[in-house]
Formats: structure tokens, sequence, C-alpha cells
């Protein structure tokens, strides 16, 4: 600048800020001297990069609650927070629609037996009642609760379904949700993933 | 303030006093019938919502949402289409506990994708085929694509297929792979099986990776059209956990 005297060739000049009191004039003249200067070349801009990311990784940091602490900190801070926050919710997602603890699966299997389909869900989990919901009972958790079998430990139930397709889903001990994860399933957006089930007509 | 501005403002609120106590009053009585029965509930607001195809329990939801709902119903029914999947879909919404904003948002969804699934498939559709039609087009599967897979299929017939198709690209297939391999097998007849069975195969395989699912399926199809796996594959078999490939 013309106001410091060691002006290079490649640095903007004609400008004084002091003399200049309109932003819009200021950054208009600003431009158009930036506009005229010639390409940097690659030497110049190593040049700014390092002396950029000395002073911005290598500042001192200052004591505690100073208005000027290094800003990388801050973002690091905020990159971290997060990526906790975003794996939290993605294993609270998965947890809720499908997975287990331990990242097991349970396993579902329907099987139609006349006009009565039987629904099967085994769960590598200790959970102590499982209902089955769906449009066949007005997704009641009441209306028809899962029996354990003695002998392998599966839940099942059987309801008589008309012909048609049909929309279910397991609730784990009243609150959590699952679906069979290898079934045909239904994904809303606004609610959350259901299994669907076609029973043949006659 | 004008006498008959006054009057104006009285009168207005009595209205919608009005609208709003009849409901009001309707889902308190469900709420104490409820109490004194177990499921064989047999609620005011559904004797007086008499739908055709489903009933609406009004009292598992609060008044605003109810009214909301009743609306949008009669504005499905005005339009010809079928108020059953609403209904269960309002339902389903109550059941999981969510917020009735989310409910309404999630009907009317629905319901222009019924409409969308009616223009598709054809006024002669089956309910089941319409709701998975819509399903489908929530899905992202257009329009053009369910009327190609339902060309494939008798009248009724095609549920299944629409229900595989969404599935499998639910699962990352791309549309235009998942609609040909569905229609290969669809024209094949009696092929429901084979078709769950083609749904299932990019199921497990999908947990290994969109590109397993995807050389699944070609396979799968491959192999039906040449005789090596047979439509009548058991559709409904004890599925084991798929452990993931090891690295």
């Amino acid at each position: 600048m013309t106001s410091h005297g060691s002006s290079g060739p490649n640095e903007p000049h004609d400008i004084d800020p002091f003399t200049v009191t309109d932003d819009v004039a200021l950054v208009a003249r600003m431009r158009a001297s930036y506009d005229s200067l010639p390409s940097p070349d690659a030497a110049q801009i190593a040049r700014c990069t390092t002396a950029v990311l000395s002073e911005a990784m290598h500042a001192p940091a200052r004591r505690l609650g100073g208005s000027r602490r290094p800003r990388w900190w801050w973002g690091a801070a905020a990159a971290a927070a997060l990526v906790v926050s975003v794996s939290t919710v993605a294993i609270r997602r998965g947890r809720t629609t499908a997975e287990m603890p331990g990242g097991v699966q349970p396993v579902g299997a329907t099987t139609e037996r006349g006009d009565t389909t039987r629904f099967d869900l085994t769960l590598p989990s200790t959970a102590r009642e499982v209902a089955l919901v769906g449009d066949f009972n007005g997704w009641d958790e009441r209306a028809t609760p899962m029996v354990r079998r003695p002998n392998d430990g599966a839940w099942s139930a059987a309801v008589p379904l008309p012909p048609g397709r049909h929309m279910y889903a397991f609730v784990v001990d009243g609150k959590k949700w699952l679906v069979d994860p290898l079934a045909p399933q239904v994904l809303d957006k606004g609610y959350g993933p259901a299994n669907a089930v076609v029973v043949d007509g006659p | 303030m004008r006498p008959h501005a006054t009057t104006s403002l009285w009168l207005a609120l009595q209205l919608l006093s009005a609208t709003m106590a009849s409901p009001l009053a309707a889902a308190t009585l469900v709420v104490t019938t409820r109490g004194d029965t177990t499921h064989a509930t047999v609620s005011i607001d559904t004797i007086l919502f008499r739908d055709p195809q489903g009933q609406f329990d009004a009292a598992r939801f609060d008044t605003l949402t109810a009214n909301a709902l009743r609306l949008l119903f009669d504005d499905a029914a005005s339009k010809g289409l079928p108020t059953a999947p609403l209904i269960n879909r309002a339902l389903e919404g109550a059941a999981r506990r969510v917020s009735g904003a989310r409910i309404l948002s999630v009907v009317r969804a629905h319901a222009v994708a019924l409409a969308g699934a009616k223009s598709a498939l054809g006024d002669g559709s089956t309910v089941a085929e319409l709701d998975a039609g819509a399903d489908a087009l929530r899905a992202g599967i257009d329009a053009k694509t369910l009327f190609v897979v339902r060309s494939t299929r008798p009248a009724g017939a095609a549920v299944t297929a629409l229900v595989v198709l969404t599935d499998v690209v639910n699962r990352g297939v791309p549309i235009s792979t998942a609609r040909d391999a569905v229609i290969t097998i669809a024209r094949i007849p009696r092929s429901d099986d084979a078709l769950l069975g083609l749904q299932s195969t990019v199921a497990k395989n999908a947990q290994r990776g969109p590109g397993m699912a995807l050389e699944a399926l070609n396979r799968y199809v491959r192999g039906t059209v040449s005789g090596a796996v047979s439509p009548s594959t058991p559709a409904t078999s004890d599925r084991k956990p798929v452990r993931p490939p090891d690295s």
C-alpha cells in the first residue's frame, strides 16, 4: 500500500483506508485493485500458506477464558462433538429398528397354514415379553402377545389373516420396535420401518 | 368495538366451541369405556364414523389430530381412494407414539401416494395393490414402472411384485435393475414364490454391500429364467442370520 512505502509488484496500491469512508466504495476499489494485479507465482503462494499456517497452528495458547484463543482449537472441538453426536444417533437408530445389543440381528419367519399365518421371531436377547402388532390388530401391542416356545426359545404367534398385503412389526418389552431385517420391509420416512407379508388368496 | 362486530365475534366463538366440544365429549366417553374393558371396546367415535373399509378409533388420538384425520379420510373417500390404508397408517403412528403432526404428515403423504398409485395402476386394482403401489411411489419408484409391473400380472395379482420391487429398491438396487428383474420373474406364471425368493436373496446379500446384492440379484434372475431356480421355491423358510464377511 502506498501509505506503508514498501509495496511490491504484486500488492494492491492506491488505497488509503483512512480516507475511504464508504464501505461499498472501499470494496469496489479493493476488488478493482486486486483484479489489476498479475497472478501470484507458486513461491508466493507457498510463502503465504506457510505464514498463515504457522500463525494459526503454533500460536501460543492464551490463558483459559481469554478472548483470543487459537481458532483451530475450537474447530477441532466442534468436529469431535459432531462426530460423537452423529455416531450416537446412528447407533440409537440402528438399535430401535433392527439390531439388538451386541450387534446381533433378530431372525423372523412367516408361515402360512390354511387361513392362519404364523409369525416366529428368534431374539438373541433375554426379552421378557414380545408382542406382534400390525394392521390386522390395529397396531395394538396388547392384542397379540407372542408365546415363547420352550424348545428353541423363539417367540411365536399365529393369527388368521385374509388374503392381501399386511404390515407388521414386533414390540419387545413394550417399548422397542423391531423388524425382521430379512423380510420384505416398508420404509416409511415418517415412522420407521415395518415388515410386510403377502397372504395368498384361496 | 362496534356492536355488530362484537356479535360476529361471539357467533364465531360459539361455532368454534360447538365444533370442538362434540368430538372432545366423544373421546372422553371412549376413554372411560376403554378403561372398563380390555379389547372388546366399541368406541362412540367408531360408531359415529362408519367407514366401509376400516374402522377409525378416534380415542387413540388427541382431538385436533382426530378431527384433522377425519377430514383427510373424508377427502380421500370423496376422491374414490380406499381409506383403510390411511386409517392403518394413522393407527400405526398412534401405536408408535409419534406426534399428531407427524401422523397427519404421514397420512397426508400416503393419501397423495394412493392417488398416484390409483392413477398408475388403474381403477380395477385391489386395495392391497394400491397400498403397495403407494409405498412404491414413496420409495422413489416412478408411476411408469408401476404400470409396467402391473401389466405383467392379471388383475389383483400384482401385490407381491410391487412389494418385492419396493423392498429391493430400498435395499440399494437401482430402480431400473430392480424393475427389469421383477418384470422378468413376474411374467412367469405362478411366480410369487420366486419373487419372494428374489427378495430374500437380495436382503441377505445386501448386508454384505450393494455390489453383492446386485450380483446376487442378477445371478438369481438368470437361474430363474434358465430353470435352475424353481419358481415354486418355498417363500417362507427359516432364515439364518447373515454373518458379515471376514475382512
